[in-house]
């Protein structure tokens, strides 16, 4: 059973302001009964798919300065900052 | 000038003048402007830029200047792959006026081999969803019968080049959503291997199992843009060098000799006795082309779409955290707010299946359930590999129809997102294990409604996969488009 407050701690750890939580209750319920179908599956091996990458396949570790577009796109103030509400 | 014309015959016609670029993008710029308020395939269309780029080739073409491949083909986006100062929405309240800095690497690609990118096409929010319905702009509607879905969430893409709206398209497939539009829309739609294309600037939704994909009207001109789109991208370390592989040549070798294998689990109990039936007289023309048909069992399959719709919702509610307010989203005073309750006001704008899968990641991922969901779900997708890779030693390829039902009525299954994600189930093994797979369209219902049959080939086998494709789609005789 999903239940209202479960719901609601979800929405805290996704921080989404949840205008409807009952409209999830039902939906999210029957989707993670369907997702137990998961537990019925005879697993013949612990392995789950893992990709090697040689540290030769990496990009070369070079400072690439990136440009003034990118900085334009960012909500700040007049001083160049950007603002951020209150941590604590 | 007919609209409806491959890409690959645009090219050869815009070579020779025998065609103006300018009066062809023109004129498709007059089908948007008609069909377009039925359909609503695009988000944005850009039309003055379409129409400056296309007389700057034709310019090019009568003075003999260098013109690249594409010769001013117009081409639709899938609105959650960036370009350059054209809105990337991702069909979400999120991202209504964002404009990207920079062009996806396909995008570039594309450009640099002058195609005109001529508007940005519609889908699910940050491509979450079947069915296009679960668009903040409103859903895109299927040119065959607009009372119908077009499949999703690429269905921007699908019905714009089954409408005549473009050329071709590229969309992003995380689980079918390349080959689900391409079905219901009866056009040709690529899930290539995962590492082929580059997603850099496509932006992200579940990263371990989406990839671009181009859609067009024919196998060729798949293979052209293919040609185009795919390689090592420096900007994307999940990319493989492949080598220079030409997806065009020899692309009519026929499939004389082939084993195919018939998914036993997406053929049986649960599809409709129409694409039942389409899928068998496939299976037929494929035998007639000189192919030995077997069936291959895969019990992995019957677990794909619970693996599935775990692992994209854990990777979708990571990736959908960074949308905080601070570095997209809305302009409102941080002024009042603690920083939780200003980031988690903005992201209530998130619409309801984006929301519901933050919230099934959130569940999926937390302590105490990790292992009972995510865990099992990681297990399932290396058993699909495994029996995948057991497949492919028997067969060079293997068929199922693309989607188990014909396209429904917008609204139908609206409200039951499982019902939904059921309908997944033929396309997301191709996902989970990487492989690369194809919807080619092959036939219509009793109702006028598409169907399409899909293929599927080992890891980096396009060019095969290509060719069965090609062959398959030569047996074909579909309908114009009436709309």
């Amino acid at each position: 059973m999903v239940e209202r407050k479960e719901i609601e701690h979800l929405g805290d750890l996704v921080k989404v302001d949840l205008r409807e939580p009952e409209k999830y209750i039902k939906q999210v319920e029957q989707i993670l009964n369907y997702f137990d179908n998961l537990d019925k599956v005879e697993f013949h091996s612990d392995d789950t798919l893992r990709t090697q990458v040689t540290s030769e396949g990496l990009r070369d570790d070079v400072h690439k300065p990136y440009g003034d577009s990118l900085i334009e796109h960012l909500k700040k103030d007049q001083n160049n900052f950007i603002r951020a509400p209150k941590m604590v | 000038m007919n609209l409806g014309i491959s890409a690959v015959e645009f090219v050869a016609q815009a070579k020779d003048g025998a065609i103006s670029v300018e009066e062809f993008v023109a004129k498709t710029l007059d089908r948007i402007k008609k069909v377009d308020e039925k359909i609503h395939a695009f988000i944005t269309v850009d039309t003055q830029n379409a129409l400056d780029k296309a007389k700057e080739i034709d310019k090019k073409i009568k003075s003999k200047d260098k013109v690249s491949s594409c010769f001013g083909m117009p081409i639709s986006i899938k609105d959650n792959i960036c370009t350059a100062g054209i809105k990337t929405t991702c069909a979400s309240k999120m991202l209504e006026d964002f404009v990207a800095p920079y062009d996806a690497t396909v995008t570039s690609r594309l450009k640099s081999e002058d195609a005109i990118i001529i508007g940005k096409a519609n889908l699910d929010e940050f491509a979450m969803g079947s069915t296009t319905e679960f668009s903040y702009f409103g859903p895109t509607r299927n040119p065959w019968n607009p009372e119908y879905v077009p499949g999703g969430s690429s269905g921007g893409s699908g019905a714009s080049v089954a409408a005549l709206e473009c050329l071709a398209s590229l969309g992003s497939d995380t689980g079918g959503s390349v080959r689900s539009p391409a079905s219901f829309c009866s056009v040709v739609g690529l899930k290539p291997t995962y590492g082929l294309i580059s997603r850099y600037g496509l932006v992200s939704y579940a990263n371990s199992i989406e990839q671009v994909g181009p859609i067009a009207k024919t196998v060729e001109d798949v293979a052209f843009l293919l040609n185009i789109v795919s390689g090592y991208d420096p900007h994307d370390n999940t990319t493989v060098h492949t080598g220079q592989v030409d997806y065009v040549k020899d692309l009519k070798s026929g499939i004389q000799g082939k084993k195919i294998g018939i998914i036993s689990q997406m053929v049986g109990d649960g599809i409709d006795k129409e694409v039942a039936s389409a899928t068998n007289t496939a299976i037929s023309k494929l035998q007639n082309l000189g192919a030995e048909c077997i069936p291959i069992s895969l019990d992995a399959v019957e677990h794909s779409v619970a693996a599935y719709y775990t692992i994209a919702a854990a990777e979708a509610s990571s990736n959908l955290a960074r949308y905080d307010n601070l570095r997209y989203g809305f302009d409102f005073n941080t002024e009042g707010y603690e920083f939780k309750a200003f980031v988690s006001k903005a992201r209530s704008n998130f619409g309801p299946e984006v929301t519901r899968r933050m919230l099934l990641g959130a569940f999926v991922l937390s302590a105490g359930y990790y292992g009972k969901y995510y865990l099992k779900a990681q297990k399932v997708r290396t058993m699909i590999k495994a029996q995948l890779d057991g497949a492919f030693k028997k067969v060079d390829y293997l068929v199922s129809p693309t989607m188990p039902i014909l396209p429904f009525k917008i609204g139908e299954k609206i409200d039951d997102p499982l019902k939904l994600y059921l309908t997944d189930i033929n396309t997301v093994t191709a996902n989970l294990s990487g492989i690369p797979a194809i919807s080619v369209p092959f036939s219509m219902s009793s109702s006028g409604l598409p169907i399409g049959i899909q293929l599927f080939a080992n890891s980096f086998k396009e060019k095969e996969l290509l060719q069965a494709a090609h062959a398959l789609q030569e047996t074909t005789h579909l309908p114009e488009i009436t709309l």
